[in-house]
C-alpha cells in the first residue's frame, strides 16, 4: 500500500466517523460505492468498525419497541409497564374476551439459564396461590415462545396514589390488607422481594392486589450480579439493608422493611430514606434512623410511628417476626388497643441529644457551675433516659437489691416446685421422669433466648433463670434414674443430706455435685451470650451452692454431729477461694461479675470464724492455754 | 436509527415522564459507557470499584441533573454522562479510601478469613465488567491488546462517538494525523497489517 493511497483512505474513513458523529444517515453500502477506488481495503475497514458498534448496542430488541404480534393465542396490544426483569405487556384473550397481562422476560436474560429456569419457576410457584389480593397467574408460556406468563389484567393505581385523599382510618385498613396478603405469600414460601407502591395497585373497590412478586430474583450463585438495572437508574429507594449487602440473605423480614418503607410513605408522604448520590442513598438505607414520621405529620398517632418503626429497624431480628406480627399490631391499632411494636429507634435518638447535653454539662461541672453531687444527680437520669428498654438487665451496677431478691425468690420457688412435683408423683419413674423434667427445661431455655434474641430481654431472662435452675435439676433427675454416678459419701448412707427425705433418697451428694458442676458451662455461656450480669449472679450462688455440696462429699454431716468447727474450720478455704476469684476478676476489668463473689466470700469468711471460735477444739484449747485468766467466752455457745 | 428511538426523542419522553424511556436510555448507552468507566478506572481503581457501581452511580446523578443538560449533537449525551462518570470515579475512589482508613466496613474479596466473598478478579482481565457479556470482555481484551495511543482514538471514535475535527482537538493533532492514526489502529485491530 502505497503511502498515498493510505492517506487516501484515512481520509474516507475520517469523513465516514464525522458522518456519524453528526447522526447523519450513514449507509457503509452506499459510501464504498462512493469511493469505489478504495475498495475492498475501505470495506474491510468499516466492517471492523460496524463490528465495534454492534458490540456495543444494546440487542435490537431492547432498542426499539417491537414486540410479539401474539403470546400464548392472545392479541398484544402495548406495553403497560417494564420492570428489572422484563415488561408487562397488555394483551387480549380472544377465547374469554378480556383483557390480560402478559410478563415477558429480558431479552438479555433469556440465554442466562438460571434466570430463564427461576423465571418460571416463580412463575409456577405463583400460580398455584389463590388469594383475592395477589394477582392471579392464568397460564405460562409454551417453551418455544419468548419466556412469559399470563395473568390477570389490574387496572388501579399505585398504592401511596391511591392512598392520599383517604382518612387516615381508611388507609390503615387498606394497607392492613396488603400486609395480610403479603403473609398469604410468606405462608406459601414466597418472597415477594420487590414490594413498593407500584406493585401494589389499588383498584376503584379500594381491594389492593399485590404484583410482581418473586421476581425481582438476584442470582448471586453463579457469581454474577444481576442488578435491579430496570429498577430505574437503580434508585434503591425502596430496597431493605440486606439487599443492599451482597451476598447478604434476603428473607421475609426484608419485606417487612419494605412494607415499613410503604407506611412510611403512606403515613407522611416522604420517603424515610432519600439520598442525593447512590452511595448515600445506600448508606441512609443502611446506617441512619428515619425521621420521626411525627416530626413530619405531628398529628399522626403515636401507634402508627411504632408500628411503621419497628417494621424499619435495621437489624432483621428487632423487626417484626412476621408480616402476620405486623397486622396483629394494625388490627390493634385499628381496635384502639395499644399496640406491641417498641422500636429501638427513640433510645437511640435520645442518647444522641443526651451525650451533647452531657458534654456541656462536664463543661459546667470543670468550670464550677455545677457540684459533682449534682452533675451525678444529673447523669444518672440522663443515663436512664437514654438506655435501651429493658438495658437495665445488661447493667451490673443497676441489678438493684430488690431486683436481686426477686430474682432469687422467683428462681427458689420455680425449682422448689419442680422438685416437690417431681419427687412427689411417684408414678413417674425411669425415662418418663427424664422426659418430664427435659419438658420443662428445654423449652424454658428455648423460649428464653428466642425472646433474648428478639429484644424482649425482661421476658427473657425470666425464661433463661427458670432455665438455669431447672438445668442441674434435669441432671439431677437423669442420673438417678438411670443410676449414675450414685457414689455415697465415704461408702455412708447416713452422710448423704438426702437420705433424710424419703422422697429424694436416690438424690446422693456426688449426684448433686456432678449436676452442678455439669450446669456451669452453660451459666458462663449465657453470661457470654446475654451479657448480662443476672447470670454472674446465678454464677456465683451456684458456685457457693457447689462449694457447700463439695463440703458434704467430704462429710460434712459428720462433722456437723461430732464436731462442728471442723465444718467451719473447711469454710475458710472456701471463703478465701472466694476472695481470690473476686480478686481476679477484679483484676481482669470484670467488675461485674466480681461484685457477686465478693458479698459470698465475706460471709463464709464471716460464719467460718465465728464458727471456729466457737466451736474449734483446738482453737480454744489454745485460747484456754494463751488466755488463761478470762473463762473462755465460746464455752458459752458449747 | 429509528425516529421513535433516537437519543433525542427518549430524552423528551423521559422528560414528559415517561419513565420507561429511561430504562432504553439506560440500555443505550451501558456499554459505551461502562467501556468508557473501565478505561477511566487507574489501575488501582479497577481492583477496589466496580464499573457496574459507577454506571449506576452516573445514571443516578444523570437523572437529577437532567434538566441541566442540553441536547446537541447525538454525541453530547455520551460526552455529558462521561463527565458525571468522571466525578463519580473520584467521589467513588475517595469513599473507598475513606473506608479503607477508617477499617473498612467488610472484605470484598474471597480469603481465608472471608470464604464466602466474591472471587478476586485480575485487574487486567475485564471479567469483572459485565460478566457474562462475552462480546464487551472480547473487545476489552482486543483494546487491551494495542498501543495506547492506538487505543485511545478508537476509544474517542467509536464509544464516546467524536467527530474527528474533536478527537484533533482532544489529541492536539491535525485531522489528517487523527484520521490516519484511526486508519492503522482500525487496521490494528482488524487483525491486519500496519504498513511501514
Amino acid at each position: 500500500m502505497t503511502p498515498e493511497r493510505e492517506q487516501r483512505l484515512a481520509e474516507a474513513l475520517g469523513e465516514y466517523v464525522d458522518l456519524q458523529a453528526r447522526g447523519e444517515d450513514a449507509d457503509p453500502d452506499a459510501f464504498c460505492r462512493q469511493h469505489a477506488e478504495l475498495e475492498p481495503d475501505l470495506r474491510a475497514q468499516l466492517t471492523t468498525l460496524l463490528e465495534m458498534d454492534e458490540r456495543l448496542e444494546p440487542p435490537p430488541e431492547l432498542a426499539g419497541d417491537e414486540l410479539p404480534e401474539r403470546l400464548s393465542g392472545h392479541k398484544i396490544l402495548g406495553v403497560i409497564g417494564a420492570g428489572g426483569m422484563g415488561r408487562v405487556l397488555l394483551a387480549w384473550d380472544e377465547g374469554l374476551a378480556r383483557q390480560v397481562a402478559v410478563k415477558i422476560l429480558h431479552r438479555r436474560y433469556r440465554d442466562h439459564p438460571l434466570v430463564r429456569a427461576r423465571f418460571l419457576q416463580e412463575a409456577r410457584a405463583m400460580a398455584r396461590l389463590s388469594h383475592p389480593h395477589v394477582v392471579r397467574i392464568y397460564n405460562l408460556g409454551q417453551p418455544e415462545e419468548t419466556p412469559h406468563f399470563v395473568m390477570e389484567y389490574v387496572e388501579g393505581v399505585p398504592l401511596t396514589e391511591a392512598a392520599r385523599a383517604l382518612p387516615m382510618r381508611q388507609k390503615m385498613e387498606l394497607f392492613h390488607k396488603v400486609v395480610l396478603a403479603v403473609n398469604f405469600l410468606h405462608q406459601h414460601q414466597v418472597i415477594h422481594r420487590d414490594l413498593k407502591p407500584g406493585n401494589i395497585l389499588v383498584g376503584r373497590d379500594l381491594e389492593p392486589k399485590l404484583l410482581d412478586f418473586g421476581l425481582a430474583v438476584q442470582v448471586e450463585e453463579s457469581g454474577e450480579r444481576l442488578t435491579r438495572f430496570g429498577e430505574l437508574m437503580g434508585t434503591p429507594q425502596y430496597f431493605s439493608p440486606e439487599h443492599t449487602r451482597a451476598g447478604s440473605e434476603v428473607d421475609a423480614r426484608s419485606d417487612l422493611f419494605c412494607l415499613g418503607i410503604v407506611l412510611y410513605e403512606l403515613l407522611t408522604g416522604v420517603l424515610p430514606f432519600r439520598g442525593e448520590t447512590f452511595a448515600e442513598q445506600v448508606h441512609n438505607i443502611r446506617d441512619e434512623d428515619p425521621a420521626l414520621p411525627r416530626r413530619l405529620q405531628p398529628s399522626l398517632p403515636g401507634e402508627l410511628q411504632n408500628i411503621c418503626l419497628k417494621a424499619l429497624e435495621k437489624n432483621p431480628a428487632s423487626r417484626y417476626a412476621s408480616a402476620l406480627e405486623m397486622a396483629r399490631d394494625l388490627e390493634r391499632y385499628l381496635a384502639g388497643e395499644p399496640v406491641l411494636a417498641a422500636p429501638t429507634t427513640y433510645p437511640r435518638l435520645m442518647a444522641g441529644r443526651v451525650e451533647q447535653h452531657l458534654r456541656e454539662l462536664e463543661g459546667w461541672r470543670s468550670d464550677e457551675i455545677l457540684s459533682a453531687a449534682e452533675f451525678d444527680a444529673l447523669k444518672k437520669g440522663y443515663d436512664r433516659l437514654s438506655e435501651r428498654e429493658d438495658a437495665w438487665i445488661l447493667e451490673a451496677r443497676r441489678l438493684t437489691f430488690s431486683q436481686v431478691s426477686l430474682y432469687l425468690g422467683a428462681w427458689v420457688l420455680v425449682v422448689g416446685a419442680a422438685l416437690v412435683v417431681l419427687f412427689q408423683f411417684a408414678g413417674l419413674t425411669g425415662t418418663a421422669a427424664v422426659l418430664t423434667v427435659s419438658a420443662a427445661t428445654a423449652p424454658a431455655a428455648w423460649l428464653g433466648i428466642r425472646d433474648w434474641k428478639r429484644g424482649r430481654l425482661r421476658i427473657a431472662v425470666a425464661f433463661l433463670l427458670a432455665a438455669c435452675l431447672l438445668l442441674p435439676t434435669a441432671l439431677v433427675v437423669s442420673m438417678a434414674e438411670y443410676g449414675l454416678l450414685a457414689g455415697f459419701t465415704r461408702g455412708d448412707t447416713k452422710l448423704e443430706f438426702f437420705a433424710r427425705f424419703f422422697e429424694f433418697e436416690r438424690v446422693t451428694n456426688a449426684r448433686l455435685w456432678w449436676s452442678i458442676l455439669l450446669s456451669v458451662p452453660a451459666y458462663l455461656w449465657l453470661r457470654r451470650f446475654t451479657g448480662s450480669s443476672v447470670f454472674s449472679l446465678v454464677l456465683a450462688v451456684m458456685t457457693a451452692l457447689f462449694s457447700l455440696v463439695s463440703l458434704l462429699r467430704m462429710g460434712l454431716l459428720e462433722w456437723l454431729d461430732q464436731d462442728p468447727g471442723k465444718l467451719y474450720f473447711h469454710l475458710m478455704p472456701v471463703a478465701l477461694a472466694f476472695f481470690v476469684t473476686s480478686f481476679l476478676l477484679e483484676r481482669f476489668k470484670r467488675t461485674a461479675d466480681s461484685r457477686y463473689f465478693y458479698p459470698i466470700a465475706v460471709l463464709f469468711t464471716w460464719v467460718s470464724f465465728s464458727g471456729v471460735a466457737a466451736f474449734h477444739e483446738p482453737y480454744t484449747a489454745w485460747l484456754k492455754w494463751a488466755v488463761p485468766g478470762r473463762a473462755v467466752r465460746s464455752s458459752i455457745f458449747s | 436509527m429509528a425516529a421513535p428511538t433516537s437519543t433525542f426523542d427518549l430524552l423528551q419522553r423521559f422528560r414528559q415522564g415517561d419513565s420507561q424511556a429511561f430504562t432504553l436510555l439506560f440500555e443505550k448507552y451501558r456499554r459505551r459507557l461502562g467501556v468508557l468507566i473501565h478505561y477511566k478506572l487507574s489501575e488501582e481503581n479497577r481492583r477496589r470499584l466496580e464499573v457496574d457501581d459507577i454506571l449506576q452511580e452516573t445514571f443516578f446523578a444523570a437523572v437529577r441533573q437532567l434538566d441541566r443538560f442540553e441536547y446537541r449533537t447525538p454525541g453530547s449525551l455520551l460526552s455529558w454522562l462521561s463527565r458525571i462518570a468522571d466525578h463519580a470515579i473520584i467521589d467513588a475512589a475517595r469513599h473507598e479510601s475513606r473506608k479503607k482508613r477508617h477499617g473498612g466496613e467488610m472484605l470484598r474479596f474471597r480469603s481465608p478469613s472471608n470464604p464466602g466473598g466474591p472471587e478476586p478478579a485480575d485487574s487486567k482481565t475485564p471479567s469483572r465488567l459485565y460478566r457474562g457479556q462475552e462480546a464487551i470482555g472480547e473487545l476489552i481484551d482486543r483494546l487491551n491488546q494495542l498501543p495506547t495511543d492506538y487505543r485511545q482514538v478508537i476509544l474517542l471514535a467509536r464509544v464516546e462517538g467524536l467527530s474527528t475535527a474533536e478527537m484533533a482537538e482532544r489529541l492536539g493533532k491535525t485531522r489528517p494525523q487523527v484520521a490516519l492514526l484511526l486508519h492503522r489502529a482500525l487496521l490494528r485491530l482488524g487483525g491486519r497489517n500496519v504498513p511501514g
